[in-house]
């Protein structure tokens, strides 16, 4: 398990060319923007309540199509020309590989975000909870990105792959409106999107454990699905 | 380097081989896709081998330069791309991106993927099959440096791809593996007795197959091997084991436009539609037939070949 950084940028280098030259999919990254826009367009005036909703809304989305998307498409395109193969038969490690390809959906989700929130206009009661829960959830989904790359075996298929993703994640958000109905969607609010939310919703006199509760679920969310995105890929290379 | 058996259904499907690895020597397999594919499922340990398969694409929206720049770095490599590019001569395509190359640029490009292996033995599946004449020349000549430090093994269908390269060759398939003989013997003196030019005009060749004895008449006949002692006459594309010696085959069918040229073959002139040359000195004939069939033709036989054809 030896990580090289020379190798992690030389990798981080050519997947941010080859991506930023494939415009179907880096197109999926003006998307938030225009969300932000809209919201703020359509709520000037919006309280806190409520512009802390459409934050979570937009993150929770953009998550699923720019850090997830851009993942699994990175690792699909490999597996697509079999270049991951030959990637394995340099001395570039899993971890190398991994890290490199992370980074890069890392640093393009942390640079959408980070307009989008200025576009919006959102103010965090708490900064480094709001800060802690984005980068978590990051992580969390580039590995959930990494799975669907990995199940998939061309960029088409991996760009339908990270749909369920988001039915299942951003969709749990709205799960909360069917509680009284069906208590057991009280589930849905162990999910890592509906914490974030509470993060965002946080009011200005919140305590510490209304902090540390979410921030703690999303980190083991995050925890399990690194581990089993990591098997995964082992096994998958193996396969191949 | 050993190859376990393969077993399909009860029948051997691929011998146990061993083929000889020596340093500086390209050794050549010619064999089908199906024992191709269980070939390269034993050269699975990344430690000790390079494996090129034919299906290895390459990322198409970098520039070629890009491409060498990652791979560089990529291997840990301590070279520059401009010598590089020099290298493998496609400096005026630095610029274009892979995916814009000509299809044999662009097999070139990803197959030099092979230079930055750092496995003691390279593995290549159908290097040259993509390839255009000059791409051709241009990774034989990188594959010769290479074969200076490592071990290469080309696994191929096609005789013709197999003789760019190689210095051995072996051939399996159903009859089981062998190594085909493609020396050029230049020191060999044949002994050819005197020959009664008699005027035979009826002269049947006598082969035989699955226990039936086949008559062929010479022009029928494509060109006809000598494989490990025993004469195979191939004829549109199949093969039939003959009694007789090459020396005795070659005396009888001298007057049928029939030439020696090569130790281990004899070839109908008729048939010739090309002569290759490879390099300098390794040529190969290229042959009207159904299947595309080649040849070699040693250095010392090129003259009286073509004195013959009055080239």
């Amino acid at each position: 398990m030896n990580i090289s950084i020379k190798r992690v940028r030389a990798i981080f280098v050519k997947d941010y060319k080859e991506f930023s030259r494939n415009y179907a999919v880096s197109i999926c990254l003006t998307f938030p923007l225009i969300f932000a826009f809209i919201f703020r367009g359509a709520g000037s005036d919006m309280s806190h309540a409520a512009l802390a909703q459409s934050a979570g809304f937009l993150f929770n989305v953009s998550f699923v199509i720019v850090t997830c998307l851009v993942q699994a498409c990175l690792i699909a395109e490999e597996k697509e020309r079999n270049t991951l193969r030959s990637l394995m038969m340099t001395p570039a490690t899993t971890t190398d590989v991994l890290i490199g390809k992370s980074s890069l959906a890392f640093v393009l989700s942390a640079v959408i975000l980070a307009i989008s929130t200025y576009i919006l206009g959102y103010e965090p009661a708490s900064l480094w909870a709001f800060v802690g829960g984005i980068v978590f959830s990051t992580l969390f989904y580039i590995a959930a990105g990494t799975i669907c790359g990995l199940y998939s075996k061309s960029v088409l298929e991996a760009s339908l792959a990270v749909l369920p993703v988001g039915v299942i994640f951003t969709g749990a958000t709205w799960g909360a409106l069917l509680q009284s109905r069906y208590p057991i969607f009280k589930v849905l609010d162990y999910m890592p999107s509906s914490q974030f939310n509470h993060l965002l919703g946080l009011s200005p006199d919140f305590t510490m454990g209304d902090v540390l509760k979410p921030l703690l679920i999303i980190l083991a969310w995050t925890i399990v699905l690194t581990i089993v995105a990591v098997m995964l890929y082992k096994r998958r290379l193996k396969d191949e | 380097m050993l190859f376990q058996p393969v077993y399909n259904n009860g029948e051997m499907f691929l011998p146990k081989i061993e083929l000889p690895m020596r340093d500086n020597q390209t050794i050549g397999v010619i064999t089908d896709l199906k024992r191709r594919q269980y070939l390269m499922n034993q050269l699975m340990d990344p430690s000790r081998y390079y494996l090129f398969r034919v299906q290895q694409n390459e990322y198409m929206r970098l520039t070629v330069e890009e491409l060498l720049t990652f791979l560089i770095h990529v291997s840990e490599r301590n070279e520059s791309a401009d010598r590089l590019l020099d290298y493998f001569s496609i400096k005026e395509d630095r610029k274009t991106k892979v995916g814009a190359l000509s299809p044999s640029k662009k097999m070139y490009v990803t197959l030099l993927r092979v230079y930055f292996a750092h496995q003691p033995t390279l593995v290549l599946e159908e290097p040259f099959f993509f390839l255009e004449e000059g791409d051709r020349r241009k990774f034989k000549v990188i594959l010769d440096d290479l074969s200076r430090e490592k071990q290469i093994l080309i696994l191929t269908s096609n005789l013709e791809d197999a003789l760019i390269s190689c210095d051995a060759i072996f051939r399996i398939n159903e009859l089981g593996f062998h190594p085909l003989d493609i020396q050029d013997s230049d020191e060999e003196k044949q002994e050819t007795p005197e020959q009664d030019s008699a005027n035979i005009t009826l002269q049947k060749i006598y082969t035989k197959r699955n226990g039936k004895v086949i008559l062929f008449n010479p022009p029928e006949i494509d060109f006809i091997e000598s494989v490990e002692g025993s004469i195979l006459v191939h004829v549109d594309g199949e093969n039939y084991d003959c009694a007789l010696t090459l020396t005795e085959l070659e005396q009888r069918l001298a007057n049928f436009g029939f030439f020696r040229c090569h130790r281990s073959y004899i070839v109908n002139l008729q048939k010739i539609r090309e002569i290759i040359t490879w390099t300098k000195n390794s040529y190969s004939l290229r042959l009207i037939t159904g299947k595309d069939a080649v040849v070699p033709l040693s250095r010392s036989k090129l003259q009286e070949l073509k004195s013959l054809l009055n080239l």
